[in-house]
């Protein structure tokens, strides 16, 4: 599946002495098969600009498109089933008494029979590593737990695409990587997954595709090693080490992830002895 | 994003109606509101809404937002003075269609029962749009301080009352980002009867209470760690002061009022 925003504008509180203009126009493809980090400062417009891919936001103007055609002819239901919108500190929205039944909330509403739903929690549970809480209330468990509950219970619709916004934020280190293990294994099994993240080093980690937003509008969107390596202010820890030692040391290359930059700087380190 | 305007909202403007003190506000809109009570004349309601509409603009507040306020209460509004047009059987018989009948004393009551919620509604209305929520329950507390001497913990019902008024945009914000994000798994809130209705407004309902208990907690947490320890010993940043405008604008109401009884 692949959604394309086109020229998508988005004013909060139109016509009021309120009003915000959250995007200004942003065109942006989010392919098949491929792990988008979306960066950008507070209020830089990233949480408006994920509503959109479901089309919880309707965008003031532009269109949203998936697989070409127009998102809102397709029915409500069915596009929050195919885009899976995770919403930050998703936690706040658990509800049923247990891990089990909030989970199996969301494949039920698709209409699922009921030894699907089962599979599928059961599945989910598993992906998330957290098949042992299923019996428990979800307001018993710790902070990163509750994480992991949430973020099943959208991703038990088995979406096409997953959207994440900030699912990083406020949690241990542990969890932290659990998280992005699931995002590789999601894209692994052709999920895209769209993370949102004020934290570069984990997009760095994970994406294939980075877009830089900032009041509203797409400052930058690429490769991460072009726009990391492009954008002095939007860049990870591994290229603030990396970009000082390219001018005496060009053959060090672009590397982004942590082990990729561990090769080039250990290569680096060898060639000099 | 933003809470449509709603009754009992404050509308933050400068004007002679904003500056009164908050004490002179609340006493006059309860002579006003008792006032509305005893008037039983055509020309008493005539003589207490064009004070009102003057009040209005007195207080700046443009007149279709003011008329959106009253906006909530015109079904019962109507509903109740329909109700006493058409089953009232006083007075001449003014009108016959079928089984219904118009007489003219109800339709005087309904006119006037109508009047009356609808002014009451507005003077209501006008206090919570000129004067700002801490300031209503400043003007409370110094009310109802009398009574603390008879141990009424009028101190804790103004702080309440303020918390409770300062909690109402953000758990409005709340409710927003959980129905989102219950929608966002598939959760309808539009389909079905009302009950299916109710029972699809759980997955809402059940996180917002546990987020304003939550909130409740931390609150209290802040307050104690910044020293606060109730009535004792506290001071207010903002004292209020009674001036001699405060006093003319109580007169006028009482005079308004009794002008209006005699009526």
């Amino acid at each position: 599946m692949r959604i394309e925003l086109e020229n998508v504008r988005h004013v909060y509180a139109s016509g009021t002495p309120f009003e915000v203009e959250a995007l200004r126009g942003v065109s942006l493809p989010v392919e098949p098969e491929e792990v988008l980090g979306i960066v950008g400062g507070t209020g830089s417009g990233k949480s408006t600009l994920v509503q959109h891919l479901n089309l919880l936001l309707v965008p003031t103007s532009g269109r949203v498109l998936v697989d070409g055609a127009d998102a809102r002819t397709i029915r409500g239901g069915e596009l929050r089933g195919r885009v899976g919108l995770v919403f930050q500190f998703p936690e706040a929205a658990l509800f049923a008494p247990t891990v089990e039944e909030d989970v199996a909330f969301a494949p039920r509403r698709l209409g699922l029979s009921e030894g699907e739903v089962h599979r599928r929690v059961g599945e989910t549970l598993g992906l998330l590593g957290a098949s042992h809480l299923a019996g428990r209330s979800p307001f018993a468990l710790s902070g990163g737990e509750k994480r992991r509950v949430a973020i099943a219970g959208v991703l038990a619709m088995a979406p096409e695409v997953l959207v994440l916004d900030e699912p990083t934020a406020g949690l241990d280190p542990a969890t932290r990587e659990d998280l992005l293990g699931v995002v590789r294994a999601l894209r692994e099994e052709g999920t895209s997954v769209v993370m949102v993240s004020h934290d570069l080093d984990e997009v760095a980690e994970v994406a294939d595709r980075v877009c830089v937003l900032e009041n509203g509008e797409v400052r930058a969107v690429g490769a991460p090693e072009e726009v990391f390596y492009s954008h002095p202010t939007t860049a990870p820890s591994t290229v603030r080490v990396v970009r000082p030692l390219r001018g005496p040391h060009p053959e060090v290359g672009r590397p982004v992830r942590f082990e990729e930059t561990l090769a080039a700087l250990k290569g680096l380190l060898e060639g000099r002895v | 994003m933003t809470a449509g305007r709603t009754l009992g909202q404050f509308y933050p403007v400068t004007s002679l109606l904003h500056g009164l003190d908050p004490r002179a506000k609340i006493l006059g809109t309860a002579a006003l509101a008792v006032g509305l009570f005893l008037v039983d004349s055509a020309a008493g309601f005539l003589l207490i809404s064009a004070v009102v509409v003057l009040l209005v603009a007195a207080s700046r507040i443009p007149p279709g937002t003011f008329v959106g306020f009253l906006r909530p209460v015109a079904f019962i509004v109507a509903l109740t003075a329909l109700f006493q047009v058409f089953f009232s059987r006083e007075g001449e018989l003014l009108l016959e269609w079928g089984f219904v009948q118009v007489h003219e004393g109800g339709l005087v009551r309904g006119l006037f029962l109508a009047s009356r919620i609808l002014l009451l509604v507005s003077t209501a209305a006008l206090l919570t749009a000129t004067t700002a929520p801490v300031a209503l329950a400043d003007g409370i507390e110094d009310l109802l301080s009398p009574l603390k001497k008879v141990r009424f913990p009028a101190h804790e019902l103004a702080m309440m009352i303020t918390i409770a008024l300062r909690f109402i945009p953000t758990l409005h914000e709340e409710a927003q980002k959980i129905t989102r994000a219950q929608a966002a798994r598939g959760a309808d809130f539009s389909e079905g009867g009302p009950i299916r209705r109710a029972h699809a407004l759980l997955p809402v309902l059940v996180p917002l209470t546990i987020g304003a208990f939550r909130r409740a907690d931390e609150l209290a947490e802040a307050m104690e760690s910044r020293g606060y320890r109730g009535d004792e010993g506290r001071t207010r940043y903002r004292e209020l002061r009674f001036r001699t405008r405060d006093a003319l604008a109580l007169c006028a109401a009482a005079l308004v009022v009794f002008a209006g009884i005699l009526l």
